[in-house]
């Protein structure tokens, strides 16, 4: 396998490709010039293996995954060779096929599954219907081919009969991402290509579908292509790892060589501004600059203009691909040198000052009061309410269930958990933009429901407005589309600070633009949200915030819709705001490695929460190498890691499928995916207990108690021994 | 506020950077600077993206001209009356009555251009009606949604999108024959009266969704007051739609007045497409040749006007969006040339997270 | 998750919420139409009794027949008189016709089914029309078709259908005589179910349904935006990886789901439609409601016309509730979100 027209003849013959990629380039025509978003690739997949194919986005890789089905939407084209080789008959040149051919290779040979599994099916058929009109369409026997759709189903744990009568509203995300994995098994292909299959789910729910995929192409007898912007996701299940950038392949080499060893500085930066719960994070760097426009990609290698060890010849030289070994191609000139000059654990102090400072002010705050502290919170809402609603009850979703937290100064807690436990509405009380329907949020001993209807005069109202500020997940909605960038960060400093002129208040927002590295500042107020970059546009939502001076901020997932190279850059920016404010912030994030690096950066704690509760609260070091709550260790489970050891390890949970949060789980609720579950879980609900390993860990699981009726209880997991059993 | 104490805290930052709440004002606005912006972004951009679009400059065209028609057309023209030519000429056959005349012998033109005025009248007032009370009522309930406040104008939307609007307005204005009688506003105003709930009905469900919005949130938490946060930060977003409404509206109100008035149901004083209509088929002129005209000139009077809304509404929503507003402006329009283009989603296909 | 118990609440509840919204519509419209006779300023009941004192009626004879004809006791304290004229209304008394002397249900039944005969087909056929056009629209987006098509679609949508009608009048009926200038059915034949009987009412209402045709030009741009959209939706592009045909595809998948959001606003057209029969069948001189309610408008005959002002309202209402109540039958999402 090679990545290089000039030696792929040479490759020895023991080499089996299914998939053979020839000087492949897909272009787009545009109004300011043909648009390149593949360039001149080469690439052979193998039989039987799992390629994993990263890059970020805009780099090519959903093309790529296109144009081995010939399948690159209008007005692109695709042009070059792919090579069908099947283990009888003659070879066959995908891009060359007519319209018959096309509907035996796609879906029967080369099969898809889509990134968006939300809207990969018709809304308006049934799942059955999916199935049996795709039989159907390629003359297949129907009620064998739905014999074995059933087959598959049940291997992916759902139950076939359910999911099949559904409507594709009817089922969860991740269910719907399974049934389509099925749709595209059901005729049996030889090739699987996965476009981000897991991009949109929860952690747990991708850990688990990434564990599925091993099972499913051992029993299906898969070649399986696996695209993702998420190197440790496929880090385990890879075989060989493909990295892109702008378009081209840059380094392909096998998982652990990639991983331990990579050859060119791209790869290498990546894996550095990867956060993970292993690696120091003192060596997680972000890389710097952004990825080129597919019109203007830079002359020479594309990646120099954001390279450390860039030169003349990467200037104008496209490297060709060099040879770290016979399995290895990398697209760099300097691939010798890379691996010294970017070590990946230079600046690595063992001893890291940072952290032990920052445990100690956590340490002193405990003495301090708390800036908002919740007490027993509770938000629940009614699903219908209207006029004519006196004819029936109306279902609650319990979204937040007695949760207690402090905040103090300059404090950071990171609330982590799978979307729709309620860890945004939790944090949207912690902020006063919830109304809890139970329990109390005090911003410095006031009750701020009590300040706002005017029954507790302790404090202004408007105080606490300016004092708890949010960041919003994503920034292309958190700036008004309709103003400019002068005009949503004139706002805050109109309302609370009107002894400022207007060239006061421009002069402001100047001097943070500049602050924040968006230069020149004269340039960026005039922009519209539309003309700023992802990274820009959660800048100025962030100095939005900040701007008030609060002395809390809520940032709802502020890195998830950021590419994994610049997450590191903006949350770096946002300690260091943190710092020069001296705010504190309530984070919350579905991703424990983001959240272990806020919370570690900063002296935090990483608080899980699941269905509305707070099952964990602790330092990171405590919830991820001594996680108490089986919940906590089932995320710690999930999340990928770089190792190169593969994470082959049961799951840690019963079933996949989070359970319906209108109507959750008696007793402790996590109990129907525990695997630690005894019967006494089932009727009652465990307080928060302190871990008795260190102070300021606390777990809400009968089995931090020693001496609890826990311990007596009989198990209910023995009679249901499946695990992913839905 | 404290943002003197902030600035004490804060450590230089790799030196270059100054405190972010140093206030120096060095950045000076003149005013001429100031009113150029404002007529770029006012006066400038709208007109160019008008000006660009074949729809809107025909839209543009027909309405100013049905404007000049009903401004200066009865200053310039002379009323018609009866005998005032010989009983129904053709139209371009006597160009002292270019459009003919019908069968008293009344101009034609003369009758299309001093109809115009109470006609524009009827539009402006129906369908700033419809769209002020539909927008307000509709913003309200979406804004409070979820409170009596909501329940009770939704209510009464409901009702309203199930009148039927024609036969309400028959009986109100028998009712009412002495308040609307020549009083083209009251007209307007009534004819609008059952059609605002449709309208209410969707800028509500719009607002629900805005109103989930980030950037809505994000006002709230800043501590802007709710008239701040609907009129500044929501209301442009419901622009595009309420402005083809806007043009939606007063071509309904003219449809409805028009047969209205064909009917003989609104009492008139003076002559209108309607009455002209009216006139022509009491006098059979659909049956009598040589007299088709008669009916033509109203019918294309009506239609062209209803064009020109109509092509106004559609190309009037793209002035409104922020992309495009970008790229006719000139302080913002440079930074456009390199990154967006008129067909955006040419990145999408690439997908990727 | 899915949530069958739930779904099934949900349906259940927002039915019946549907039906009250339905009820207190009408009872809203009822209210409406007592407040017009009785309480306004110058208001039905006093002009009446002043018309019939003039025609040599004594005042307290012309109360009685107004109570007869409007239902409405003008003697009665309003309350009292309101409860009765509800209690009337909803037994299906109407009161009497001033100009016909007719009870006005009677006059509205045999006068009704004409109406609906001529407004389900023109709705039907614009609606089917317009799905075709925009159909086409979409499919050679940004083609000659579509610039062509949009033009007529413009066009044709910016025509009230009266001018319509009265061009039909016109050229097909009086010059080219292809079509009856008036009526609703075949002079000489005896009414039943016989071929010449009912082309004969076929042949009588082509022109009136044509003349709604317009609604085809608006409806047709809608399906072409709503066509547009779901061409670029995903679930499309992987029901042609898959292989489908494109009969299924166009039909099952594009079809479908851009027909979907037509479904309502088809439904709420049905109210303007009704309105316009007024004119539509002054102009045919097709004696349907529409007729009746301009006659009894020109007469000045109230109980006629708030009769057939009530009527048409509860056919709106009919017709809007029956769209909601059944548009979970074809958008399933419809069945829980609603």
């Amino acid at each position: 396998m090679t990545v290089s027209e000039s030696d792929h003849q040479r490759r020895p013959a023991h080499h089996d490709p299914i998939l053979q990629i020839r000087n492949t380039s897909v272009t787009f025509d545009m109004d300011r010039g043909e648009s390149r978003v593949l360039d001149d690739v080469e690439l052979d997949i193998q039989r039987n293996e799992i390629l994993g194919i990263v890059g970020e986005s805009g780099s090519g890789k959903s093309m790529l995954a296109s144009a081995l089905l010939d399948a690159v939407v209008d007005p692109g084209v695709a042009y070059g060779d792919i090579t069908y080789r099947p283990t009888d008959g003659e070879p066959v040149d995908v891009l060359d096929l007519d319209k018959q051919g096309l509907k035996e290779l796609r879906w029967e040979t080369i099969s898809m599954v889509f990134q968006g599994a939300m809207s990969s099916f018709n809304p308006v058929r049934k799942i059955r219907t999916h199935f049996v009109e795709t039989l159907d369409a390629h003359d297949y026997d129907i009620d064998e081919g739905m014999e074995r759709a059933e087959g598959i189903l049940e291997d992916l744990y759902l139950e076939p009969d359910r999911v099949l009568d559904s409507y594709p509203h009817e089922l969860s995300g991740g269910m719907k991402q399974r049934a389509l994995i099925a749709l595209s098994l059901v005729l049996e292909p030889e090739v699987l290509v996965m476009d981000e299959p897991t991009a949109a789910l929860d952690l747990l729910m991708q850990r688990s579908i990434i564990s599925l995929i091993r099972e499913i192409k051992a029993e299906y007898d898969l070649t399986i292509v696996f695209i993702t912007h998420d190197l440790p996701l496929v880090a385990d299940i890879a075989d060989r790892i493909g990295v892109l950038y702008a378009f081209e392949f840059v380094e392909l080499g096998p998982t652990d060589e990639i991983l331990e060893d990579a050859a060119h500085p791209y790869t290498r930066l990546l894996l550095k501004s990867t956060p993970n719960l292993e690696a120091p994070i003192e060596t997680m760097q972000p890389v710097e600059g952004s990825a080129p426009d597919p019109v203007n990609v830079p002359s020479g290698c594309s990646f120099h203009p954001r390279c450390p060890l860039a030169d003349d010849q990467c200037r104008h030289e496209d490297p060709r691909a060099y040879e770290v070994n016979a399995n290895h191609p990398v697209h760099c000139h300097h691939w010798s040198t890379a691996r010294e000059e970017i070590s990946m654990t230079d600046d690595y102090d063992v001893s890291s000052v940072l952290q032990s400072t920052a445990v100690d002010t956590r340490a002193q705050s405990e003495e301090i009061d708390p800036v908002v502290s919740l007490e027993d919170v509770e938000v629940h809402f009614e699903t219908e309410q209207s006029f004519f609603d006196m004819f029936s009850d109306s279902d609650v979703v319990e979204a937040v269930n007695g949760v207690s937290v402090d905040i103090y100064e300059k404090d950071v807690v990171v609330l982590v958990g799978e979307s729709g436990c309620g860890k945004t509405t939790l944090g949207k009380t912690a902020v006063g933009l919830q109304e809890p329907t139970g329990g109390s949020v005090q911003f410095r001993g006031h009750d701020i429901w009590d300040v706002q209807t005017g029954t507790d005069t302790g404090i202004e109202w408007g105080e606490i407005r300016r004092s708890l500020q949010i960041v919003h997940q994503d920034p292309g909605s958190a700036l008004n589309p309709h103003r400019r960038v002068k005009t949503s960060l004139e706002a805050p400093l109109k309302r609370w600070n009107k002894d400022l002129d207007g060239n006061d208040r421009t002069q402001r927002v100047l001097s943070l633009l500049e602050h924040v590295g968006m230069t020149p500042p004269n340039d960026y107020i005039e922009r519209y949200p539309h003309q700023l970059s992802g990274g820009e546009q959660q800048r100025v939502a962030l100095i939005r915030a900040m701007l008030m001076n609060p002395d809390l901020i809520m940032a709802d997932e502020p890195v998830s819709a950021l590419d994994v190279s610049l997450r590191v850059e903006m949350m770096d920016l946002m300690i260091q705001l943190q710092d020069t404010f001296d705010t504190s912030y309530l984070f919350v994030s579905h991703d424990l490695s983001n959240a272990r690096y806020i919370a570690e950066k900063t002296g935090g704690r990483i608080g899980v929460v699941y269905l509305g509760q707070l099952v964990e609260i602790g330092t990171p070091e405590q919830i991820i190498h001594n996680p108490q709550h089986p919940y906590t260790k089932a995320l710690c489970w999930a999340t990928p890691e770089l190792g190169v050891e593969k994470n082959t390890e049961e799951a840690p949970i019963r079933t996949i499928d989070i359970p319906d949060p209108t109507d959750p789980p008696s007793g402790c609720r996590y109990h129907t995916r525990c695997p630690n579950a005894r019967e006494i879980c089932r009727t009652q609900s465990p307080e928060s207990f302190d871990v008795p390993d260190e102070t300021a860990h606390d777990a809400a699981c009968f089995r931090v108690d020693d001496d609890h009726d826990y311990w007596t209880s009989k198990s209910i997991t023995r009679a249901e021994e499946t695990v992913f059993d839905d | 506020m404290t943002h003197d104490e902030s600035s004490d805290s804060i450590e230089p930052d790799g030196g270059a950077i100054s405190s972010p709440f140093e206030v120096v004002s060095e950045y000076e606005e003149t005013r001429s600077e100031r009113y150029r912006k404002l007529y770029d972004a006012y006066v400038y951009a709208p007109l160019s993206i008008i000006l660009r679009d074949w729809r809107a400059r025909i839209g543009l065209t027909i309405v100013l001209g049905f404007l000049a028609l009903g401004i200066i057309g009865p200053l310039v023209v002379e009323p018609t009356r009866v005998t005032e030519g010989p009983a129904l000429v053709g139209p371009f056959e006597n160009w002292e009555y270019v459009l003919g005349t019908d069968a008293q012998g009344r101009d034609l033109f003369a009758q299309v251009v001093h109809s115009t005025d109470t006609i524009l009248k009827m539009v402006t007032s129906g369908a700033l009606f419809t769209v002020i009370i539909g927008t307000t009522i509709g913003s309200i309930a979406g804004y409070k949604s979820d409170t009596p406040i909501d329940t009770a104008l939704s209510s009464i939307t409901d009702v309203f999108i199930n009148l039927p609007g024609f036969p309400l307005v028959m009986v109100l204005g028998l009712l009412l024959e002495d308040h609307i009688l020549g009083n083209p506003y009251a007209v307007g105003v009534l004819l609008s009266i059952a059609a605002w709930g449709g309208l209410a009905r969707a800028i509500r469900s719009q607002m629900l969704t805005l109103r989930q919005e980030s950037f809505v949130e994000a006002s709230q938490a800043m501590g802007l007051s709710t008239p701040t946060i609907v009129f500044k930060e929501i209301l442009p977003h419901l622009m595009p739609y309420v402005v083809i409404n806007l043009t939606s509206a007063g071509r309904r109100v003219i449809f409805e007045a028009v047969a209205l008035y064909y009917l003989g149901i609104l009492p008139f004083e003076k002559l209108n497409w309607g009455t002209m209509l009216q006139l022509a088929y009491q006098a059979r002129a659909h049956a009598r040749p040589g007299a088709l005209h008669w009916f033509l000139v109203p019918m294309v009077a009506i239609v062209l006007i209803s064009i020109g809304l109509t092509l106004l509404g559609q190309s009037l929503d793209r002035v409104f969006n922020p992309r495009v507003r970008a790229r006719h402006e000139k302080t913002t329009a440079d930074i456009d040339e390199s990154g967006e283009t008129d067909e955006e989603p040419t990145n999408e296909p690439m997908g990727g997270i | 998750m899915i949530q069958n118990k739930h779904t099934f609440m949900l349906t259940l509840d927002w039915r019946i919420r549907r039906i009250g919204q339905a009820l207190f519509t009408v009872w809203a419209v009822l209210t409406l139409s007592f407040v017009m006779v009785r309480m306004m300023p110058g208001n039905i009941m006093g002009a009446l009794v002043t018309r019939m004192s003039r025609q040599g009626i004594n005042p307290a004879r012309a109360r009685e027949l107004i109570e007869l004809r409007l239902t409405i006791d003008p003697d009665q304290p309003i309350p009292a008189a309101y409860v009765d004229y509800l209690t009337n209304t909803l037994q299906g008394n109407l009161g009497q016709s001033i100009y016909f002397t007719r009870p006005v249900t009677e006059i509205i039944a045999e006068t009704l089914p004409w109406t609906l005969f001529v407004l389900s087909w023109a709705i039907f056929i614009s609606f089917f029309l317009g799905i075709a056009i925009g159909a086409l629209m979409a499919y050679w987006e940004g083609g000659k078709l579509d610039v062509g098509l949009t033009s007529y679609a413009v066009v044709i949508g910016s025509v009230p259908f009266y001018v319509l009608a009265l061009l039909l009048l016109i050229f097909l009926a009086y010059r080219w005589n292809l079509f009856p200038s008036n009526g609703r059915q075949p002079t000489g034949i005896d009414p039943g179910f016989t071929v010449a009987y009912v082309s004969g009412i076929v042949y009588h209402a082509a022109l009136p349904i044509l003349s709604m045709l317009v609604a085809s030009g608006m409806a047709s741009l809608g399906m072409r935006g709503n066509s547009i959209r779901v061409l670029g939706e995903d679930y499309l592009r992987v029901a042609r990886l898959r292989g489908l045909s494109d009969l299924t595809i166009s039909t099952q998948y594009v079809a479908r789901n851009a027909v979907l959001p037509m479904y309502t606003s088809l439904l709420i057209r049905i109210g303007a439609m009704f309105g316009g029969s007024v004119v539509l069948e002054q102009v045919f001189q097709y004696r349907g409601i529409g007729l009746v309610l301009l006659e009894a408008t020109h007469q000045r005959d109230y109980p006629l016309m708030m009769g057939g002002f009530m009527v048409i309202t509860v056919a709106v209402v009919i017709a809007l509730l029956v769209a909601d109540l059944t548009y979970g039958y074809v958008d399933p999402r419809a069945r829980r979100t609603q």
